[in-house]
Parts: structure tokens; C-alpha cells; sequence
């Protein structure tokens, strides 16, 4: 039977509702600062207060439709991201970064191990539960992912309308607030093609931020960007994670902008974590191919 | 232990066929499961769903209203070439036209109106909704809406389903009324055959009309479902794109004419 979660529907809420035995929190402000009540039932895992993100020998496997058959991406992988921490996951092209992310998000069916965010299984949550888990999270694309046929403020405010009930003011408030933050006040009803691309990574950044999600991730958030506008966006991240607190996965290949404002970094390739720590033991790490790719070496194994 | 990662050794030539033909089996199966499955996923949001209001009025009017130009013309020289054949044929045999009219009306309410107009439709309206969904797809934006709760089915296949429905009856109902217009005029210039005589409804009865009716609403549901298929399905980049749109004509096309025969001999057996 396919997942199937229809909303807003006051008749099948009520029945999802007591047949998971949890209880939904439809109040506008979220409670990005509350994390002692459990978001899930029936694959709630043991609680880790420091930790946001545990990924214990994470296996996924995608079809490779060119080729016909199914190639593991991610492999045997084991991460832990603290709670408020800012982590870089960096590597080459066709690591499995943005597989790793769309996986945190329970985008991605996950073959083997365990997804633990905010203390949810994501590789075994049911559609309510990860409704409750992304009520909770927040994330930007790589190809910004902004809806061609919405405004500028529809986009912004369709995370904070789809998952919360907040009333009309309240988003207007939002929107503009989180336009004044990315530096496009008056952007209201422009559209998306539109944009420029830092425009497009602005506006993405503040549909992932609008609901204030104790979890964002963030997937190459300023990749095409000029020089200048890529350190104000890095710079606009920095700022705006700091100031909310969040627990942040940032994949980007801009090393010279992402690694000032990590706490600890990964280095993936082919699928597998060769590195995980700060950023500083990263820059001196023993392995060649971390040591190389942390320090934008030419020559060296990769 | 060994390591997935690793690339598996070559096959041999006798290998690699049996893998091949497995895989265009199991391809087929899973297309069809996933097709099947789409189609009860729809039905389903149809009636629980929580898509945006004004969705469907929206894509009923990308359907319809700008369907029923291309669509009328198509089936107005359609119509002026089959009463122009078909008459020529019939001269050869008896020299009297009156009953053109009669038979032209009986095939175009049965089967012509609405197999020509849903395959005219495949062609625009399939391909568009096929293209739209992809490039949605290879976008992100199918995952953003899914990670805001928003299901894609409820969002993007239900109000096409539903406006293709109700649009496709209306669209084919009046093109095939043009293109029985066009087919009057053409047998009045070409033959002599006056309008009155044309307008012979005779062979039409309770049976033609249910089958045309029938048609054309399982036409107006295989239209989205497979296209919306082909889209969501897409992968790889712009060149994905261009794929699950050819993808979607051949499917839908494929759908009307095999749904055509199964509608047609079900009419004939209950004696319709």
C-alpha cells in the first residue's frame, strides 16, 4: 500500500491521531527550542540529548536508470552531528553529499542502518512521523527548488503554510522579516525566473529558514555565485544560524567560505566518510586524500 | 567481508542477454505497478486530498480551453477528408449519397471523435503535463514539495486528473460537433449532398452514445495518469526531460488505442 497522508482533512486527522497515539502541534510559533517531547512512537530510538543527527552504518542504494541496476552511494557510514553544531560535508563531485542530505530528510529510501534525527529513525518512519520530524526541519536545495508558478512570498511562506496553521498576518510578517534578513525587501510578488541565481539562493535560504527549524540543511547554497555574493551568503548563514541556534549540515565546495564557519566537517568520497572532526584536524589529517582535498592540492591521490 | 562499493566483474555475452531480457521483464511489471499504483493514489486524493484551491479550474482551462482550437481544427479536416473518401468509395459502389451523413455521424460518435480527439490531446496535453512534472522533478522541486508535507500526487496529478476528465468529454464533444460541420459542408461542395440530408441522426442510438461517452472518459483519465507517470519518473537533466515526454505521447497513445479495443468489444458483447 503506498504511503498515503492526506491533510487538513479534520476526519482522517483524527483518525491518524489516535491510531499513532502521538499528539500533533499545529501552534504557530513552532517550539524550535523544545526537544524533550518525543516526536514519534513507534520508531523512536534512544534519546541522545547532545545529539541532533546520528547516522550509524548508513547504506544507500539508488537505480542507476542508465545502466539498469541499483549502485550503493553511501556505504558503512557513521556521523554524528551535536546539537547547535555547524557541519561541513565536503568532498569531490559524485560523493553522495546531496544523497546524504535528501537521506537526513527522508527524501531517500535507506537500505541499511540507522537516520537518527531528533531522535526519529527516519530509515523506518511512518509519513506522519516524518511530517513531524520536517515540521522541525529545514532544508535548501541545489537547484534552489523554487515553484516556477508562485511569487516570491508564496514560495517563502509555503513551508510555514503546508505544516503549521499560522494566520494571514502572521505570515505576512514572516515573509517580510525573512526577505529584510536575505537582503530583498520588495521581492514580494516578484517570480522566480525572475531572479538572479543569488537572488534564487537568497529566496531558498529563507523558505528553508521561515519556520525557524531547529534542523537545516543546507545543499550548496551558494554554488555558482560570484565571489562577493557567495561570502554575504555565507556570511548571512553564519549570522542567521548563530542567532537561532540551529543544528546545521552545510554541503558546499566552497571550502574557503564554508570551513570558517564550521564546527566540525566530513569529508566524503565515493560514498564513504574518510574524515570526521574539527576543522583544524582536518587541514592536518594523515590521510592523503582528506589532506589533499581540505587543502586544494592539485597533485595527490584524488 | 566484501565491499558493495566495489564494481562487480564483466558478464559474459550469454550472461549479459539473460540480464537484459530479466531486466525489460521486471521493468515492465514495475512500469505497470507503478503505473497501477499512481492511478489508486489518485483516486484516492481525489476524494481526501488537500491540493490548492483553483489547481484544477487552472489546468481545466490549460486543457480545455486551449485545447479545443488545435482540437477543432485537427478534427475538421479530419472529418472533411473521411466524408470525402468515404463517399468517393461508396459512388463506386452505388451512386447514392443519402446515407454519408448517417454512417459519418454513427462512426464519429462511436469511435472517431473520441479516439482522433484523445490522441490530438495525448499530443499536446500529455506531452505538456509530462514536461512540466519532469522538469519539476529534475529541479528538486517534487522533493521540496514532499518535504513541506505536500504530497505530489495530491498537488500535481489530481488536478489534472480531474480537469482532464471533465475537459476531454467537452473538448471532444465539440470538435467532433465541428468536424461533423466540416464534413456536411464538404459533402454539399464535393457531392451535392444538402444539409438536411446530411443531418440523417438515424444510426445514432443509446448504445453509440454510451460507448463515445465511455471513451471518452477513460481517455480523460489515461491522458494524465500516464503522463504524470512519465514526468515523475524522469531523471537526469534536461535530456531526462525530453525522454519522459516522449515517453508520455507514446504511452497515452498506446493507452487510448488498447483502452479503444477493450471499450469497443465490451460495448459490442453487452450489446451496445
Amino acid at each position: 500500500m503506498p504511503a498515503l497522508y492526506p491533510r487538513k482533512t479534520p476526519s482522517a486527522r483524527r483518525e491518524r491521531e489516535s491510531y499513532t497515539q502521538c499528539v500533533i502541534t499545529l501552534a504557530w510559533p513552532p517550539q524550535a527550542a523544545d526537544h524533550t517531547d518525543p516526536p514519534g512512537v513507534a520508531v523512536t530510538i534512544p534519546r541522545t540529548p547532545n545529539l541532533v543527527i546520528r547516522l550509524e552504518s548508513l547504506g544507500v542504494r539508488l537505480v542507476d536508470r542508465r545502466r539498469g541496476d541499483r549502485r550503493w552511494v553511501l556505504h558503512g557510514l557513521d556521523v554524528t552531528v551535536p546539537r547547535g553544531c555547524v557541519y561541513g560535508l565536503i568532498g569531490p563531485g559524485a560523493a553522495g553529499k546531496s544523497v546524504l542530505l535528501k537521506a537526513l530528510a527522508g527524501l531517500l529510501p535507506i537500505e541499511e542502518g540507522v537516520v537518527a534525527v531528533e531522535e526519529v529513525n527516519v530509515a523506518a518512519a511512518s509519513a506522519l512521523e516524518l511530517e513531524q520530524l520536517r515540521r522541525r526541519l529545514g532544508m535548501a536545495f541545489q537547484n534552489n527548488a523554487l515553484f516556477d508558478h508562485l511569487t516570491v512570498a508564496e514560495n517563502i511562506a509555503f513551508p510555514l503554510r503546508r505544516l503549521f496553521t499560522p494566520t494571514e498576518d502572521e505570515v505576512r510578517e514572516k515573509i517580510a522579516e525573512r526577505l529584510a534578513c536575505v537582503t530583498l525587501p520588495g521581492f514580494e510578488g516578484r517570480m522566480p525566473p525572475g531572479l538572479s541565481g543569488g537572488q534564487k539562493k537568497r529566496v531558498a535560504f529563507a523558505r528553508a529558514t521561515i519556520t525557524k527549524p531547529p534542523i537545516l540543511l543546507l545543499d550548496e547554497p551558494a554554488a555558482g555565485l560570484d565571489p562577493v555574493t557567495s561570502q554575504r551568503l555565507f556570511d548571512l548563514i553564519r549570522k542567521d544560524v548563530k542567532a537561532s541556534g540551529a543544528t546545521c549540515v552545510v554541503v558546499s565546495s566552497d571550502l574557503d567560505r564554508l570551513l570558517p564557519i564550521c564546527d566540525r566537517v566530513g569529508v566524503l568520497v565515493h560514498g564513504e566518510l574518510l574524515f570526521d572532526g574539527t576543522v583544524e584536524d582536518a587541514k592536518r589529517s594523515s590521510d592523503a586524500r582528506v589532506y589533499q582535498f581540505v587543502n586544494g592540492l592539485p597533485d595527490g591521490p584524488l | 567481508m566484501k565491499n558493495p562499493m566495489e564494481t562487480p566483474p564483466p558478464l559474459t555475452e550469454h550472461d549479459a542477454f539473460l540480464v537484459r531480457l530479466g531486466r525489460v521483464c521486471i521493468d515492465g511489471f514495475e512500469g505497470g505497478r507503478a503505473l497501477s499504483s499512481l492511478f489508486l493514489r489518485t483516486l484516492w486524493f481525489t476524494f481526501r486530498g488537500s491540493r490548492p484551491k483553483g489547481a484544477t479550474a487552472h489546468e481545466a482551462f490549460e486543457i480545455g480551453n486551449k485545447s479545443l482550437g488545435f482540437l477543432a481544427l485537427t478534427m475538421g479536416f479530419i472529418g472533411m477528408i473521411l466524408v470525402y473518401q468515404s463517399a468517393v468509395q461508396l459512388g463506386r459502389l452505388v451512386p447514392d449519397y443519402t446515407m454519408v451523413g448517417a454512417n459519418y455521424g454513427e462512426l464519429l460518435v462511436r469511435e472517431l471523435g473520441p479516439t482522433i480527439g484523445a490522441l490530438m490531446l495525448a499530443t499536446r496535453v500529455g506531452a505538456g503535463m509530462a514536461a512540466e512534472l519532469a522538469s519539476m522533478v529534475v529541479t528538486e522541486q517534487v522533493d521540496a514539495l514532499r518535504l513541506c508535507a505536500a504530497d505530489p500526487v495530491d498537488f500535481l496529478v489530481v488536478p489534472r486528473f480531474l480537469a482532464s476528465l471533465v475537459m476531454t468529454l467537452m473538448v471532444v464533444v465539440l470538435s467532433s460537433a465541428f468536424a461533423y460541420g466540416t464534413g456536411a459542408v464538404t459533402a454539399f461542395i464535393a457531392f451535392d449532398v444538402r444539409f438536411d440530408v446530411f443531418a440523417n441522426l438515424s444510426l445514432i442510438d443509446f448504445g453509440d452514445v454510451m460507448t463515445g461517452l465511455a471513451k471518452c472518459v477513460a481517455y480523460g483519465a489515461a491522458i494524465p495518469i500516464c503522463s504524470c507517470h512519465c514526468g515523475l519518473e524522469a531523471y537526469g537533466g534536461s535530456a531526462g526531460v525530453g525522454r519522459a515526454t516522449t515517453a508520455a505521447v507514446v504511452l497515452s497513445s498506446l493507452a487510448i488505442i488498447v483502452l479503444n479495443f477493450f471499450i469497443s468489444a465490451g460495448a459490442f458483447l453487452v450489446g451496445l
